[in-house]
Formats: structure tokens, sequence, C-alpha cells
């Protein structure tokens, strides 16, 4: 049989954009992992996903809340696009509370997750010769989903000197007038900072200044545990439009629900008058739909889950963030520069010229995994080059585990004196 | 929403909205049938008789079986499936999916051939989008299912259509697609049970089909997601069947044949024993697709195999005895409606299309104007051919419960008589 000729060939822009994607560089740190060569059991501090852990299950009225959902059989239908009503009402009503102002449940769209909405908001917004403001160190999926999208992706700095505040100076060179959106992830991933409400107001009034909206990334609400309260984008909303996006993933530890929202937090109006609104309507129209058993479940959710499970998690987060700080300071040639106040992560700065044989923060991980069986995500796939992202929302014996091997790693491969 | 701060002279923002977007969705389905149900009467007390979409669900003879019920609430309370998922999907999943169809295949299916999705609707965005290419082109059937339509827009893949022939059981028209493709042409998409015409096709058919898209250097894109829901004289054939012919790549879920579309649980399988698909670097994108998108829910994926390993066969014959049925009654009744003609008994899926003779109306213009009449007169929703590619015919979903449908082609028969000329 001779040689066929195939019309059909490979995309090669999918291949630069999933190149960046966090499975895809956790699963290449992993492929070192050999928990029998190490005679260790695995610890992964790579994503933010601590429900394997029994001190961080979700609560039952979560779990009863969707078992409830599914046996009453009256959400196994496609649901609207945009979500059905009693989910909408239930996140307009829970965000609200936080607000100066109501939303409205026509404000408030579901999606597949956090990582969805990132999807839909940079596919509305893209258009040629347009360019997106994203902080640097990021969120890996909004770096993997934007090469796939005609925007121009152009990078301001979080200040590590100064609690990883924006560099607002930097924000204002960056912009021109195909600039349509500033991204802040707060509380902060990977940096594990809380913005103050004075530098929020800054933001917005820059935002305002250069004429573009804000998409504020708050899938860790309220998930702070320092001194610094969660304050939502949205109260400045009357200064300059933001979109929020939030997520039942890390509130209520179930990442794999896959559930999440964009809320149109714009007292103003302008992202309906813009036809922004209408534009995120129809993409979702389009655009795969969370599970409707999991938005029956909505409602019950927001109104069951006691304010102790909050707490509680909340609690857990603190001890381990603190625990964290405290310990890796016994960890040479690694500072992490900034107390964690929220999140799940923090970033932690590497002193490659002190090690031996060390040559970047990808190659820390790397042999990290195979000699100690541990995962951390690379500096570089958060787009700051010698530093490293830490989860910390792992059981405390896991943590004290995880520092007792670094601290050996960076003992051992430390240039000698 | 009012301006707060009116003394603030007009802003010139940079974001502006997408009409791209926009036109794409007003043409899917749920687009259309959006607008169909804005012309509702809000004052008519009768109960809303939906033949518009492919859902039965809200109907107590369509509930899904207990099996699956017990299974994704065991899958949730085991609290072993709340984490985040691998790309593909998980692996028991994964087997499972592929166990089922192997089923029906002249050869086994590796897990790695098979890609779990939020719905079939992201099956079908995922092989659109790693199809994508500069110069490259698409065979779409007409009518067919305007979600590839919508995909192939905002991907800016271009879309050749080639016929489904009304008079051959709704068989595709090989001639026209021989004429339509050339060396850009990527793959051509088959629907199969038919949606919107209710056809199956036959094993010779499909086996043409294969041997047409092996001439032409193209994949067969096989949407399945109505599997098995055949109850005429043809089997339903999986066309993974000629996998060895031509790359055949399956999409299929479980929201038909468990009546649980809200579940938004489908598949992308590859079928193609000779690794063409692989050479070509088809399946890395596929991963790298699903890589940066959206996933099914971690515990729906772990319902699925007790889902395909435990549903009795009991069920599923249920299920497609009561479609039958509605498909000979909706059939039956619509030969007494006045200029209404179906050209085939439908043998599977939900759907049948029929044609409209508009000389008979006195004042309806197109099938557009005649769904949107319907359904502010007599509150009945069907979708109008032209969002299907057939201007001046309609697609009527029969699966819905026999009475409710026997009532809507109640109400369609007097509203045809109402518009009707006088003799």
């Amino acid at each position: 049989m001779g040689k066929q000729e195939w019309g059909f060939k490979e995309n090669h822009e999918l291949h630069a954009a999933a190149a960046f994607t966090i499975r895809n560089i956790l699963e290449s740190i992993m492929e070192n992992i050999d928990e029998k060569r190490s005679g260790k059991p695995k610890i992964h501090l790579g994503h933010g996903d601590p429900s394997v852990y029994d001190c961080f299950r979700t609560s039952t009225s979560v779990e009863d809340a969707l078992v409830e959902s599914i046996r009453s059989a009256k959400f196994n239908c496609y649901p609207a696009g945009v979500g059905i009503d009693p989910a909408r009402s239930a996140i307009a009503e829970y965000l609200s509370k936080d607000l100066p102002y109501k939303i409205e449940n026509d404000d408030v769209f579901l999606t597949a997750g956090g990582n969805h909405a990132i999807e839909i908001l940079l596919t509305v917004l893209g258009r040629p010769g347009a360019n997106i403001l994203f902080p640097r160190p990021n969120y890996p999926v909004y770096e993997a989903r934007v090469r796939f999208s005609p925007l121009e992706v152009r990078h301001f700095d979080l200040l590590p000197e100064k609690g990883w505040e924006i560099d607002l100076d930097g924000v204002k060179a960056l912009a021109d007038s195909d600039t349509v959106a500033i991204v802040l992830i707060n509380p902060g991933n990977p940096c594990g900072n809380v913005l103050t409400f004075e530098h929020m107001k800054k933001i917005a009034e820059t935002a305002r200044e250069l004429g573009i909206l804000i998409i504020s990334d708050e899938v860790y609400a309220h998930q702070v545990f320092a001194d610094k309260p969660f304050i939502p984008m949205g109260v400045f909303g009357d200064i300059a439009p933001v979109l929020t996006i939030g997520s039942l993933s890390k509130r209520w530890v179930v990442p794999g629900w896959r559930f999440g929202w964009i809320a149109i937090t714009d007292p103003t109006g302008i992202l309906h008058q813009t036809g922004v609104a209408g534009s995120l309507k129809s993409c979702l129209t389009i655009s795969a739909d969370p599970p409707t058993v999991i938005q029956g479940a909505i409602p019950a959710v927001i109104k069951n889950t006691p304010e102790s499970f909050f707490l509680n998690i909340n609690k857990i987060l603190k001890e381990a963030a603190e625990m964290f700080f405290e310990k890796i300071k016994e960890v040479p040639n690694v500072t992490c520069t900034h107390k964690p106040e929220g999140s799940m992560f923090t970033m932690v700065k590497l002193n490659i010229p002190a090690f031996e044989d060390i040559v970047d923060d990808t190659d820390f991980c790397t042999k990290l995994a195979k000699e100690e069986c541990m995962v951390i995500f690379p500096g570089e796939a958060v787009c700051l080059k010698n530093w490293v992202r830490v989860s910390f929302a792992a059981e405390p014996k896991v943590l004290e585990d995880a520092i007792e091997r670094m601290k050996a790693f960076c003992l051992r491969h430390a240039k000698p004196m | 929403m009012e301006m707060e701060n009116g003394s603030s002279p007009a802003k010139s923002w940079g974001f502006r909205a997408n009409p791209e977007l926009i036109m794409s969705s007003d043409n899917t389905v749920r687009g259309v049938l959006y607008m169909i149900r804005s012309k509702l009467n809000q004052l008519d007390t009768r109960p809303i008789i939906p033949l518009g979409h492919g859902d039965p669900s809200a109907f107590p003879c369509f509930r899904t079986t207990q099996v699956a019920e017990d299974a994704i609430v065991e899958s949730l309370r085991s609290a072993k499936f709340n984490g985040y998922s691998p790309t593909d999907g998980i692996l028991p999943a994964r087997r499972a999916v592929a166990e089922y169809l192997s089923k029906d295949l002249p050869y086994e299916l590796s897990p790695d051939d098979v890609f779990l999705t939020l719905g079939c609707v992201q099956a079908i965005q995922t092989i659109i989008t790693v199809l994508t290419n500069p110069k490259a082109n698409i065979l779409l059937p007409r009518p067919g299912f305007p979600h590839y339509e919508a995909f192939a827009k905002a991907c800016h893949l271009e879309v050749r259509h080639f016929d489904l022939l009304p008079d051959k059981d709704w068989e595709v028209d090989l001639d026209s697609v021989n004429t339509l493709a050339d060396e850009n042409t990527v793959a051509m998409v088959i629907i199969n049970p038919g949606n919107p015409c209710g056809n199956v096709f036959t094993y010779q058919h499909l086996q043409k089909v294969a041997e047409t898209a092996k001439k032409l250097g193209i994949l067969v894109i096989s949407d399945e997601v109505y599997d098995h829901l055949a109850f005429g004289k043809n089997p339903f054939v999986p066309m993974g069947t000629f996998g060895s012919i031509t790359p055949v790549i399956t999409l299929g879920s479980i929201s038909k044949r468990w009546i649980v579309p809200g579940w938004r649980l489908g598949w992308l399988v590859i079928n193609d024993p000779n690794g063409i698909l692989k050479q070509h670097g088809i399946i890395d994108c596929i991963t790298a697709y699903l890589n940066i998108s959206a996933d099914a829910p971690t515990f729906i994926q772990g319902a699925i195999p007790d889902i395909l390993a435990k549903t009795k066969d009991d069920f599923f014959l249920k299920i497609v005895n009561i479609i039958k049925d509605c498909a000979n009654i909706c059939y039956e009744g619509i030969q007494d409606v006045p200029g209404i003609i179906c050209p085939t008994r439908p043998e599977g899926s939900m759907f049948v299309m029929v044609k409209l003779d508009l000389s008979i109306f006195v004042d309806i213009k197109d099938d557009v104007d005649f769904c949107f009449k319907l359904a502010r007169e007599e509150s009945v929703i069907i979708l109008p051919g032209m969002s299907v590619g057939l201007n001046n015919w309609l697609r009527v979903t029969f699966a819905i419960e026999p009475s409710a449908l026997e009532e809507g082609i109640k109400r369609l028969k007097a509203f045809c008589e109402r518009h009707s000329k006088k003799p």
C-alpha cells in the first residue's frame, strides 16, 4: 500500500499553549517520583488541592446538598448557558453580602470552575490587536489559555519587597489604547498575599485612568488568616468595571467539582452598555456547562455550610502557613520572603549560586522529586525564575516532613564552604 | 444601573463586545429555542409542550435508572473524587468506556483511546479546535447539528456542507462529498443515529462512507451521542467498526442513553487501529486542548464504571420502547396535519425532520414564522429547520411523555388548520 496523503495535521498553537499548563509541568516533574526507590511516601505540594487530607474534607452539608440534588431527579436536564436561576440567585446573594450594592442573578454566570471562567473571559475579550495585562508571577492557566487567543500579553510586576503589591507605575507604562484589562489574583496565587483597601483603590483608579476593566480572580476569597481582611474588588466597581471570578473549589475544598462563576460587579453598568455582558452570555451559550446536578445543589451548599467549617479550614491554613514560614527559615539557601496571609500558596526564593549542581528552579524541583519524593512547582512556570511555589495546604505532619526533606536536600546540594 | 458619577466625561474603554460570539451563539439550538420561547404567551395556562430539544429528563417515564443515581451518590460520598482529575479523565472511567464501546467493535479499545469530556458538546469543541489550521476545511452534513457550525465559525475553520438525501432515508450524498473535498479537507462529520433526521445508517452505507473518506484522505467524525437509540429496521452500527479503513473519531456521552444530559459527561474516542492519527500528532493535540480546557467533575467520572457496567438491559429496553412508541405516535399523527409532510418514519434518535408546504397557509412566511406563531398561539415549541440547515422544514422532537406528545400534535393540527387557506 502506497503512502496515503491525509488532509488533517497538527495544530501547533495548541502545543504552545498546553506546554504551560500546571498539569503538564507537574506531570513532567512527577515522572521523577519513585516511592519504592526513595523509600518514602510521595508529598505533593505542587497544587492547591488538599482534598486528599482528612482534615480538609468538605463539610457533610455540602455532600448532602449534592445528594439531594441528584435524588430529586429535577436536575438531570440541560441547563441554560448562563446557569440555572436558583444557583445564580444564591451566588448573587452570597456575593452581595460583601459589596456596598446588590448584584442580581443576571450578573452571575456559572462556569465549570475557575479555569473555565478564565477560558471564557479570554475568549470574550480576545480580539486581534488588543493586549491584556497579567501579573508576574501569575497563575499558569492564564498564560496557557492566552497563548490560544489573539491577545498580546504584557506583564507587570508584583513587588516582593512590598509584600507582592502591584507595581502600578509599571502598569501605567505598559498600557495603551488597545489594552482591554488587568488581571489580579486576590488572595494571591502564587504569592499568598492579601491586598489592602488602599492599594485596591489605587488599582481601580489606575484602571479607570487607563480605560480598562479589572479581572479579579477571587477563587481564594475569604481564605485569609493574618491581619488583612479579604475585600472583594467589586467594592471598587464604581471606579472601574470589575469582573469577579469565584469558585467552590477552594473555600469548600472540592476542586474536583469544577464549579465556578463570573460575576459582573459593575454598578455603573458599563459592561452591559459596552456589550461585554452580552458577549459573555453568548460565549456561555456555545461553551460547555457545569453539570446541572451541581448547579441544583448550590442554594443548599451556600445556605447550609456552617460558618464553623470555614473557620476550621482557615484555622488549619493559618497554622500551616505559620509553621511553614517559621520552619523554612531552617532550610539553607532558600527564603520565604513574605509570610503568607491567604490562599494556599507561598513563593520561596532560591539562592541558586549557593548550590553546587543546581542550575535553576526547574532543575531544583526535578532533583527534589527524584531524591526526596516531593513535588513543588517551579517558579518559571509562574513566570518567576529561580523561585518555587509551595502549597502549605496539607496535614501538619506532612508539611513538617516536607520541610525536613527540603532541608536535607538543600544541605546535600549546598556548595562546600 | 445609574451612572454614579455624572460629572465624569464620556470614557473611552479599551474593552468591547465580541460580535462574532453573539452571531455564533444565536445559531445554536439553545440560542434559537431561547428566541422561540420568548414568543410564548404568558397568559396561556396550558402546559408548554417542548418539541424543540432533545431532553426528556423532565418526564417521569424517562427518569434515569436507579443504578446511575446510586453510582453517582456513592462516588460522591466516598470523598475519593473531590480532587482534580488528570487531563484525559480518571483511568477507571476511561477503562470502563473503552470496555463498554469495545463490546460493539471488532477490536479492543484501550483506555488511552478514550478522552473524557464535559458532555459531548465539549468533545465537538475539542475535535473542531484540534483540526483547525489556516487553510483547512471540514465537511458537515446538511441538515446537521448547529453546534458544529458554531464552533467551526469560532475557530475560523471553513465549513462545506454535503447533503443528506431525504428520499434515500437521509443517507449521505457521497457524490457531493467527493465534489466538495480537496487537499485541505480534514474530516467529514456524520451523526448516527441521526440528529435531526431520525435515521439510522446501514452497515453498507457506513462502509461506503469509510471508503470515500479513505480515498479523500480525511478522517470521519462519528457523532454517536444517540448510540443504541435505534428502533427500526436498521440496527445501530458504530462507525468505529470501519476504523481500519479510515481513522474514525467517535463522540458520545451518557446524556441520551441514560437520559441525563444535565450530568455533562461525554467522550471522544479514537478508533484508529492503524495508528494514523497518532502519527500525525492529532492525539497529542487532543490532549493539549483538553489540558487547557474545563473538565468533567471528578466524582461524575468516578461513577462511570458502575453506570456503564451495572445498568440493566431492561432499563435500556424500556427507554427505547417508549421512544419507539413516541416515534410512531408522531409519524402517524403528522400524517393528519395539513401542510406538514413527513418523508420517512423515524427509526432512531429523538427527532424527525418534516417539510412545510407553505402554499397551503394563508399567512405563514417561512419555518421561523411558523415556529414563532405556533409558540405564541399554541404554547408548542418546535425547532425551525433553518437552524439545522434546511429552510422551511421543521425538526420535531418526539421523545417526550406520550400523552404530552399527543397533546402537542393535536395543537399542531389545530394551528395548521387555523392557518390554512379556505378551500
